[in-house]
């Protein structure tokens, strides 16, 4: 058996006002990278985006989004990724640019570097939190984020830390 | 591994927007960044040179960089656009107080005589045109074996579909000289939306026709090759260089050679220049003034 290799990207979506994020959603993201590929490469592109392309997961809170793209072309749509501006979601347009984390093969090591991401995203935090008690919270965040419960641990933490951020 | 560094960011004379293209510039893991400052003479007036404001006047606290627990290094950079021949003054005072120094030629006599000629750091290779000159591998191959290095910076692609179009081709046709060695990729951003991070960078090249090493190369240990080239034009033909310590004179400090990590980097930046020019020695010694403490760094050629 061969399976069918894929290439999944860890983009983080970046905006100059970070409530805007919550307006995003999958669709809209697609919508934006089949926009930016049909832009740059043409119909080429654009065919290529339309054979295993998919938004696997969106964490509006913290802006992160995987990208799954065909193995064998995913340098090409890589390369236009850097020219969507913005993304267009409910009737708003929201200027924004996909700044690319990490490059797996699977969802699995995808996700293991965002773990460590996240914590150190957290770990930048700690040092601006105004009061003692964000602190104590975003230290009880550091120290529950592990692999070994990763399911969990992982929808906790970036929970955790887009709530840290909106206090912020 | 080598850090990432974007040798071109405009200088903006509104505070905070400077400021969150710095932020997000450090966001995005890079370690060093250019304030870039434009000087264009025209043939009618006389015009000043812009002097750099020191980072700290205009950024009260530097953000630390992503993955790093060091915060963001800024070093500033003049561009002259030339237009003629009398507009790039070689050793004109002004021009010391920057750490690089850019020229960016608009005829093929300017760009052969910046290749060849002068005292610089970075060519920039215009991209908001149609090239006005083609790239020929004489002068290239000069400003090669020089340390010069060229510049193609993309956030005019990311701007509009024209643009876009003349960008890549630009690119392509110097990738086609200089084979892909010696290229420096930087943003020239106007606002933080238009910097992209340093893999997507990278990844970009691919268009501009650089292989996934040199594209690499080009956003790290190129512009890093840039910055040294840029100590030894300030230092007296890069053969001996002084410096004065921050600090006062140590007081029976441990290992007492080195006050301070940054003089050290500087020295081994300075040796390594002198493994690669084949200099036989290179000596360290430091004297104690009232006013402080010096230190030389003699190189015997």
């Amino acid at each position: 058996m061969v399976r069918l290799k894929s290439r999944y990207l860890l983009c983080e979506v970046n905006v100059s006002d970070r409530s805007q994020l919550l307006l995003l959603d999958d669709r809209a993201i697609m919508v934006a990278v089949k926009a930016a590929v049909a832009r740059t490469h043409g119909d080429y592109g654009a065919a290529m985006c339309s054979i295993r392309f998919c938004v696997k997961y969106l964490n509006a809170h913290t802006g992160i989004v995987f990208l799954r793209f065909p193995k064998r072309c995913y340098k090409l749509l890589w390369s236009a990724l850097p020219f969507i501006t913005s993304i267009e979601t409910r009737g708003q347009k929201i200027p924004c640019f996909l700044n690319c984390l990490h490059v797996g093969g699977t969802i699995r090591t995808c996700q293991k570097f965002l773990i460590r991401y996240n914590t150190q995203q957290l770990h930048r935090m700690l040092p601006k939190c105004k009061s003692e008690e964000e602190k104590q919270q975003v230290r009880k965040a550091i120290l529950s984020c592990s692999l070994t419960e990763s399911k969990e641990a992982f929808e906790e933490d970036s929970e955790s830390e887009g709530e840290e951020e909106e206090e912020e | 591994m080598a850090v990432f560094m974007d040798l071109n960011v405009p200088f903006l004379p509104d505070r905070s927007d400077l400021r969150s293209v710095v932020e997000t510039a450090a966001h995005l893991g890079f370690s060093t960044i250019a304030l870039n400052y434009v000087f264009e003479p025209t043939a009618k007036k006389k015009q000043e040179i812009p002097t750099p404001t020191p980072i700290n006047e205009l950024i009260d606290q530097l953000p630390m960089v992503q993955g790093r627990s060091r915060p963001i290094r800024v070093l500033n950079r003049l561009t002259v656009l030339m237009s003629d021949a009398s507009h790039f003054r070689p050793n004109a005072p002004e021009y010391r107080c920057f750490d690089l120094l850019a020229v960016q030629p608009t005829s093929e006599k300017l760009f052969h005589a910046a290749c060849m000629v002068y005292d610089i750091d970075i060519i920039c290779v215009p991209m908001t045109e149609k090239l006005p000159f083609f790239f020929k591998r004489a002068p290239i191959n000069g400003a090669i074996d020089r340390g010069v290095v060229f510049e193609v910076s993309y956030s005019a692609a990311i701007r509009d579909s024209t643009m876009r179009r003349y960008t890549i081709a630009n690119a392509v046709s110097l990738m086609e000289s200089c084979k892909g060695k010696s290229v420096i990729l930087s943003s020239a951003a106007q606002k933080a939306l238009e910097l992209r991070g340093p893999y997507d960078v990278t990844n970009l090249a691919l268009l501009f026709g650089l292989s996934d090493g040199d594209a690499k190369e080009a956003v790290s240990s190129t512009c890093r090759a840039a910055l040294l080239h840029a100590e030894t034009r300030r230092t007296a033909s890069g053969i001996i260089y002084t410096t004065r310590s921050q600090r006062e004179a140590p007081q029976g400090s441990e290992d007492g050679r080195f006050e301070s990590s940054h003089l050290y980097r500087r020295y081994r930046c300075l040796c390594c220049v002198a493994i690669e020019l084949q200099w036989n020695k290179v000596m360290m010694s430091e004297s104690n003034t009232p006013s402080g403490l010096y230190y030389w760094i003699v190189i015997y050629a």
